[in-house]
């Protein structure tokens, strides 16, 4: 699968030396510094134990593979991301692109933007609006880096009859001229619960809420016990069974660390209301390539926001309100 | 095949580090609490009564995911609130009309019998022929502009007032944030689509089609496969 051209060889090959990368035993047991020695000379030992660690500049295949698998041993061994100080954010951020240019002889931007002050993103869905017509599906998969050979979605468009909603009778994989008679459609994801029973299970803390609602997933420190998938009462939550496969002109290059950043095997993922593009004012994709509007998006906390205007004056309602999950996602009709 | 090797290191970690992990989790109060969920079972509605400011101040911002796209200003007496419409009469292939439309319609109609047409094959399929024809939106006396249905002139860049005079629950919507939808992104400023932007005003229905994709490992696996 790697694509070894040598002209795309990247030209720095001189971080070996310098690794200050924290990890879960630092942030549990707060003995960074001893660890970090340990690893240091680990990492020297396994690297042939020649002495070279401090020695290349030179970008020769050797040095490539020594920067590789210092750099993975050092992701190895990370912490969880809700823990790290911003400078190991930064870090690992960092590794990651390295990584994934010295695999693919491309080069990817994964961010670490943090939640902006006074926003709690929310979303609206209008099921008179939504005809059926997927093109939000498409856009997901394609921003967010879902499995192409599974066919992972995280969006779920229901069909079902005029007159009640009814999951149990509606069909999600339907393929014919649409909307069809009789029926309308409403679109599924992942709530963002403010109260969210997923983020309550997980035996690691691999998931969490951030300060602006988004639950988010740290693909490395998941275990994939599928807890949460089994928690959220909204089949939110998607798995990955086999190593996602993406082509490699059809992946997005412009991640984030918690959104479309490439996952593997055994993981869980799902809707992360695009954070990657969220976080820079964007809409997510979903709604933007929605053609008939029936999808809003916005800041909860800002009175003058449309989800705002929706939540004050449309009759909006949400599922299975009983549970006091609270999502952060409704639907009104016009 | 290191993947497999990595794995399996990790998934030994874990087996031996868990118990002892999740033992000492609670003590590390020093880091980023969970602030949303101190508050409890409130209703998140209720919680955003209490929790409004009177402005908040934006890091991130529409103005440069926008600065490119032409836009109006929307004249919208009926809103407190300031925001920008997509323009429209840039948009338009062939205007100003008056290139050709130099003469009143009868005229020209007279004069172009065995000329090349152009929007011949414009149907207007939008209400009854009863309430609608080509003159109850455009201005057959000036066709670089609209009119409304008292007779006033409209430009094309501000033509959703022309649709609010009938759709009136569409326009409070489209106002309010429910009907029509952002360009761009979320932040303020505000820009959004014009009624024309999504419906074409000859015939604004939108029309059924076949979906963007099927799932057809979905299929599979729903055929027991
Ligand atoms: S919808 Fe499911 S996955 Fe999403 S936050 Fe709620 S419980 Fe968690
Ligand atoms: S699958 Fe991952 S995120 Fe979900 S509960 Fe298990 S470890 Fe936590």
């Amino acid at each position: 699968m790697r694509d070894n051209d040598p002209n795309q060889k990247p030209s720095s090959g001189c971080n070996s030396g310098n690794c200050s990368c924290g990890d879960g035993y630092d942030q549990k047991l707060n003995k960074k510094t001893s660890r970090r020695n340990m690893l240091k000379s680990l990492t020297a030992g396994l690297l042939a134990g020649t002495g070279m660690v401090n020695s290349a500049c030179s970008v020769t295949a050797s040095d490539d593979e020594k920067d590789q698998k210092q750099l993975e041993w050092e992701e190895f061994f990370k912490g969880n991301y809700r823990l790290m100080t911003d400078k190991e954010k930064s870090e690992t951020v960092e590794r990651l692109e390295k990584l994934y240019e010295l695999n693919n002889g491309k080069k990817i931007n994964v961010s670490a933007q943090g939640a902006e002050k006074d926003v709690l993103y929310g979303y609206a869905f209008n099921i008179s609006k939504c005809q059926g017509y997927m093109d939000c599906v498409n856009a997901c998969v394609q921003e967010n880096n879902q499995d192409r050979s599974s066919q992972m979605q995280y969006i779920r468009i229901h069909e079902m009859e005029n007159g009640r909603i009814n999951f149990e009778d509606a069909e999600d994989n339907f393929f014919h001229e649409v909307p069809a008679e009789g029926h309308f459609y409403m679109g599924t994801q992942c709530y963002h619960c403010e109260n969210p029973p997923c983020v309550d299970v997980c035996p690691v803390e691999a998931t969490w809420k951030e300060k602006d609602g988004i639950v988010v997933i740290d693909y490395d420190w998941c275990i994939g016990c599928r807890y949460c998938m089994a928690a959220c009462p909204y089949d939110g939550r998607r798995f990955n069974w086999a190593t996602p496969e993406i082509p490699e002109e059809e992946v997005n290059k412009n991640q984030h660390y918690l959104g479309n950043r490439l996952r593997k095997k055994g993981v869980m993922e799902k809707c992360t209301f695009c954070i990657q593009r969220s976080r820079n004012g964007k809409n997510p994709a979903c709604v933007e390539a929605c053609p008939t509007g029936a999808r809003i998006f916005g800041n909860l906390l800002d009175p003058d926001s449309e989800i705002r205007w929706v939540l004050a004056n449309k009759k909006v309602f949400r599922l299975k309100e009983d549970l006091g999950t609270e999502p952060k996602f409704w639907y009104f009709m016009d | 095949m290191n993947n497999r090797v990595s794995h399996m290191i990790r998934a030994l970690i874990y087996v031996v580090l868990l118990p002892f992990a999740t033992s000492i989790m609670p003590g590390c109060s020093g880091h980023e609490e969970h602030p949303h969920q101190e508050k409890g079972h409130h209703s998140i509605v209720e919680q955003l009564r209490h929790a409004d400011k009177d402005t908040i101040e934006y890091e991130v911002s529409t103005e440069e995911l926008m600065a490119d796209i032409k836009k109006v200003l929307a004249q919208v007496p009926e809103s407190e609130k300031e925001f920008y419409v997509l323009e429209r009469q840039s948009m338009i292939k062939s205007y100003p009309c008056s290139n050709c439309h130099s003469v009143p319609l009868e005229e020209l109609k007279a004069e172009s019998k065995d000329k090349k047409k152009a929007h011949w094959n414009i149907e207007l399929v939008h209400a009854g022929s009863d309430a609608m024809e080509c003159s109850t939106c455009h201005d057959t006396n000036n066709l670089d502009q609209l009119k409304t249905i008292t007779g006033k002139a409209l430009t094309f860049d501000h033509s959703y007032k022309q649709c609010a005079q009938c759709h009136s629950q569409q326009y409070k919507d489209w106002i309010g944030g429910a009907h029509g939808k952002r360009v761009a992104g979320w932040a303020p400023p505000r820009l959004i689509y014009s009624c024309a932007s999504c419906h074409n005003p000859h015939s604004p229905a939108f029309k059924p089609r076949w979906p963007a994709r099927l799932n057809t490992q979905k299929l599979k696996e729903l055929n027991g496969k």
